[in-house]
């Protein structure tokens, strides 16, 4: 059975200043309900007044997802009650969305997107002492409202959770390289995703957190909407919750067939004509997209595509953080490399973004140089990137702090000497000329010093000793 | 006595306050010596600013109006705030669970509305005093008719609407009332320009209107509309406002009669917009952060329903419930959209005619005060019909005055004075020639 599923996105667009407001958007060290004015609390008397650049960043990301940007945009009154929205209205974009009809390339297929809309977020509301339906109280907090946020709508054109999570990702990375939006913050993409099952009714799972929640949340409603469909029962049409402790979805409230909102046009907010110039000035301000970004890692550093692709799709920080160390770096292979294969899996391991880590293309290409120079060996330096991405301290420094730099020929000596009386057997196989257990005695030797010598360098001194040797 | 005293004593006599000021302190400029007393739906700093409604009682705001913040600083003093109906709500100022006020010219009839106190105020004042009142449907136009004042409703957007507790955005409109044209064109003059609070203000500088009151009337047109005198005009009053038209015409200006065929609609049209806009902009006042206070029992739901009970009056709950139905789905088209559309048209009609005049001259009201007991006997509908004649121009914002022109057994009789859109000028010229002084 195939599945049809239509995500709706929110994300919180990087604006200095609130969607009506002068009220900052960073809540960072905000005391609850500090960050708000008459207007983002809808005091009696107060008007909203439009974020120049927020209208900016919409065209941006509407631009970037291919779509038709509107002739004018304006303002809706979405009315229902509740005790998040200071107003009981959310000025929204109904009718006339800011942009419409475009797509985001997913391989071989295109992702419809219906619509790309700005809207203001309500309050925060903090369920105290249970979940949505079981608290004991709920406290408000309005630092949030009146946050900008776009919201992007797709069309069903979703098959599975796999291909869910491969789009959410993409547009994330996406959004990232338009710098409109900040991947990290708690919270910046929320999702409500439209999934039924060939035959079955719509389901809405509403406010999911998170791509991983989106594939969980979606896995749980196949799983739930098949079984119903093989008891022979209706999956019938409504609104669940997404539980993201448990993994599942309870129902919210079924629901009429539409959500009568009663929208009007937004009296207080005048209508704003978008020409060809306002369009051309966004345009002109448009980065390198991730596609073009990944073909030209590729081109100009000779690094393999999936290589190139996971860096990109790793994040803006990341690609920077490549091109930085490539500039400090002579073989950008050789970066690429150790920057997928050792460094972002220690990052993903621990659980930590780049951003968050104090992880410096300065001191990532340090630990390369320390390799070249022979200071350490390769496997030291694997097992340094664990200390390395949890405390971004230089690499030399490391190794200088954990005695980890390759041992002197006059270090070394003693430990071999000590291998070959260890080993009698093996020195005597040797002289029988079985100089094959030369690798047995390489490994033993290297097992003692912790790795802190090279492979070449035992050998070397192994034979010279071994031949050195009186039969 | 003092101005306090004074204001205390129109109060007892009028019942035209709802909030008397004991910081009476003035300064310099444009307003000095004057006293300016504010509709109660425009927030003051620190006074009480309840919309005429119970449920905003005790709403302080911790913000002036722009308008208030541009009279304070040419000077004037800000003696309280005046009643009016329930959020605007009403044509008579009985729409009210506060007092109701009382007409200077006759105690036992209506002082018109829904910006009744500023209109009393303005008539019986023996101080100079000016009024900022607000207009959605006709609430300056028709108090100050029925009170012998002049009110002026400018063009929508010539004042900012920061720090007005909305009726219906898109038709609201804060104006003035004075004693005479020239007083209320100084008002004007002080409250209008740009501000960056209000996105829908016109952001072009303001004239000083000031002038526009001592012009002649040579080479003006003025439009004399067909529909704006037919059935359900009193005789008497379209005979006033004849007179005054005769005025303009010998002082140099062409009459000519026009006509509007979309007047008609415009009734249905301005009450289906502004119950639409009034039903979502009283939603904020559920006992959360706004509206009363009352103990907290069951869930959200029902403590908002029990607020809203208890908060708002009759006419405010009418015009909630009816405003709701004109926007839902199913008949949001049929009534909010065309509603839209109609209003288009209207303009439309009004731009075609200010093609050749230059201003319009009809009664502003079809009658004059009513007494409150026949008031008493008028079902919703009728109330809704008085706005006959001041619907079209709100719908349109277009500015307009009104302007006493007239008695019928000592009742005061106004003529509207239309102009179009930010011809506040014209207007003004033309109210300055048909005022007896």
């Amino acid at each position: 059975m195939e599945a049809v599923i239509g995500l709706e996105i929110h994300a919180h667009l990087l604006t200095e200043s609130k969607l009506f407001c002068r009220c900052s958007t960073n809540l960072d060290n905000k005391k609850p309900n500090e960050n708000t004015c008459p207007i983002c609390l809808g005091f009696p008397g107060s008007k909203p007044m439009v974020n120049k650049s927020a209208l900016d960043h919409g065209i941006l990301i509407a631009l970037a997802l291919n779509c038709n940007v509107a002739p004018e945009i304006m303002f809706s009154r979405k009315s229902y009650f509740y005790p998040d929205m200071p107003k009981n209205f959310q000025i929204t974009q109904y009718e006339n969305p800011l942009a419409e009809s475009g797509y985001i390339i997913l391989g071989e297929k295109r992702i419809r997107i219906r619509r790309v809309h700005l809207e203001e977020d309500p309050a925060k509301l903090i369920h105290v002492g249970g979940g949505i339906t079981s608290s004991r109280y709920n406290l408000i907090d309005y630092n949030r409202a009146g946050m900008p946020l776009v919201e992007i709508v797709t069309e069903p054109d979703i098959k599975d959770t796999k291909e869910a999570r491969i789009f959410l990702e993409k547009l994330s990375v996406i959004l990232d390289h338009l710098g409109v939006y900040e991947p990290t913050t708690e919270g910046a993409l929320r999702v409500d995703a439209n999934i039924s099952l060939e035959g079955g009714q719509r389901v809405e799972v509403k406010n999911i957190t998170g791509f991983r929640n989106v594939e969980k949340a979606l896995n749980y409603e196949v799983v739930r909407q098949k079984s119903m469909s093989n008891m022979g029962l209706d999956v019938s049409r409504e609104t669940r919750h997404f539980d993201a402790e448990t993994g599942s979805t309870s129902s919210l409230r079924k629901k009429e067939y539409e959500d009568d909102y009663g929208y009007i046009d937004e009296p207080d907010l005048v209508r704003i004509q978008v020409d060809e110039p306002w369009i051309q000035q966004i345009r002109d301000r448009m980065p390198e997209l991730p596609d073009s970004r990944i073909e030209r890692f590729v081109e100009q550093y000779g690094i393999s595509r999936l290589q190139a692709r996971i860096i990109v799709n790793t994040g803006l920080q990341m690609s920077r953080f490549f091109e930085e160390s490539c500039r400090l770096y002579h073989d950008p292979k050789i970066v690429a490399n150790w920057l997928v294969t050792f460094l972002l899996k220690s990052l993903n391991y621990e659980g930590i973004t780049l951003k968050e880590s104090k992880v410096k293309p300065e001191t990532f290409v340090e630990l390369l140089k320390l390799i070249d120079e022979g200071t350490i060996s390769e496997r030291t330096a694997k097992e340094l990137i664990k200390d390395y991405t949890l405390t971004g301290k230089s690499p030399r420094r490391l190794v200088e702090e954990k005695k980890l730099g390759l041992l002197s020929e006059n270090e070394l000596i003693p430990v071999i000497m000590d291998i070959l009386n260890e080993n009698r057997k093996a020195v005597q196989d040797y002289q029988d000329g079985r100089k094959k257990v030369v690798d047995y005695l390489i490994g033993q030797v290297l097992r003692r010093v912790k790795a802190r010598a090279t492979v070449e360098k035992v050998r070397i001194l192994i034979v010279q000793i071994l031949e050195s040797m009186p039969r | 006595m003092n101005l306090q005293e004074k204001a205390q004593r129109i109060d007892e006599k009028y019942r035209a306050f709802n909030f008397i000021s004991d910081q009476l302190e003035g300064g310099h400029g444009r307003l000095e010596g004057y006293v300016v007393t504010v509709k109660d739906n425009i927030c003051v700093k620190g006074m009480r600013s309840s919309a005429g409604s119970k449920i905003l009682e005790n709403y302080s705001p911790p913000f002036d109006a722009t308008v208030v913040s541009k009279a304070r600083s040419e000077g004037a003093i800000i003696l309280g705030k005046t009643t009016m109906d329930e959020f605007g709500f009403g044509t008579f100022n009985v729409n009210t669970q506060f007092n109701i006020p009382l007409n200077p010219h006759d105690l036992e009839r209506s002082t018109g509305g829904s910006s009744g106190g500023a209109a009393v105020v303005t008539a019986v004042a023996d101080f100079p005093h000016l009024a900022i009142a607000e207009s959605t449907g006709g609430s300056i136009s028709c108090p100050a008719s029925f009170c012998g004042v002049v009110g002026i409703t400018p063009t929508y957007g010539r004042t900012s609407r920061w720090g007005l507790i909305d009726y219906a955005n898109s038709l609201d409109k804060v104006g003035c009332m004075g004693k005479n044209v020239k007083e209320a064109a100084l008002m004007l003059s002080v409250i209008s320009g740009p501000d960056e609070y209000d996105s829908t203000v016109i952001r072009s500088g303001t004239p000083n209107y000031l002038e526009y009151t001592n012009r002649t009337l040579e080479g003006f047109k003025v439009g004399v509309p067909r529909e704006y005198f037919g059935e359900g005009i009193d005789t008497e009053v379209s005979d006033n406002v004849w007179r005054g038209i005769k005025k303009l015409e010998s002082k140099g200006s062409d009459i000519e009669e026009v006509s509007m065929p979309f007047t008609k609609h415009s009734l249905s049209s301005y009450y289906i917009v502004a119950m639409a806009e009034a039903s979502t902009n009283l939603a904020k006042l559920c006992g959360l952060r706004y509206g009363l206070e009352l103990p907290l029992e069951e869930n959200f739901d029902d403590y908002f329903s029990k607020v809203r009970t208890e908060g708002f009056g009759e006419e405010a709950k009418r015009r909630i419930l009816l405003g709701t139905y004109t926007r839902m789905a199913g008949y949001r088209d049929a009534y909010y959209l065309k509603a839209l559309k109609v209003r288009t048209r209207v303009i439309e009609d009004f731009k075609r005619v200010f093609k050749y005049v230059d201003v319009l001259a009809a009664p502003t009201m079809p009658i004059v005060a009513p007494r409150f007991d026949d008031i008493s006997k008028l079902e919703p509908h009728q109330h809704y019909m008085m706005d006959i004649l001041t619907a079209a121009p709100n719908l349109a914002g277009i500015p307009m005055v009104s302007v006493p022109c007239g008695e019928i057994n000592g009742l005061p009789v106004g003529i509207h004075i239309m102009a179009d859109h930010l011809q506040e000028r014209k207007m003004l010229t033309a109210a300055a020639n048909v005022e007896e002084i």
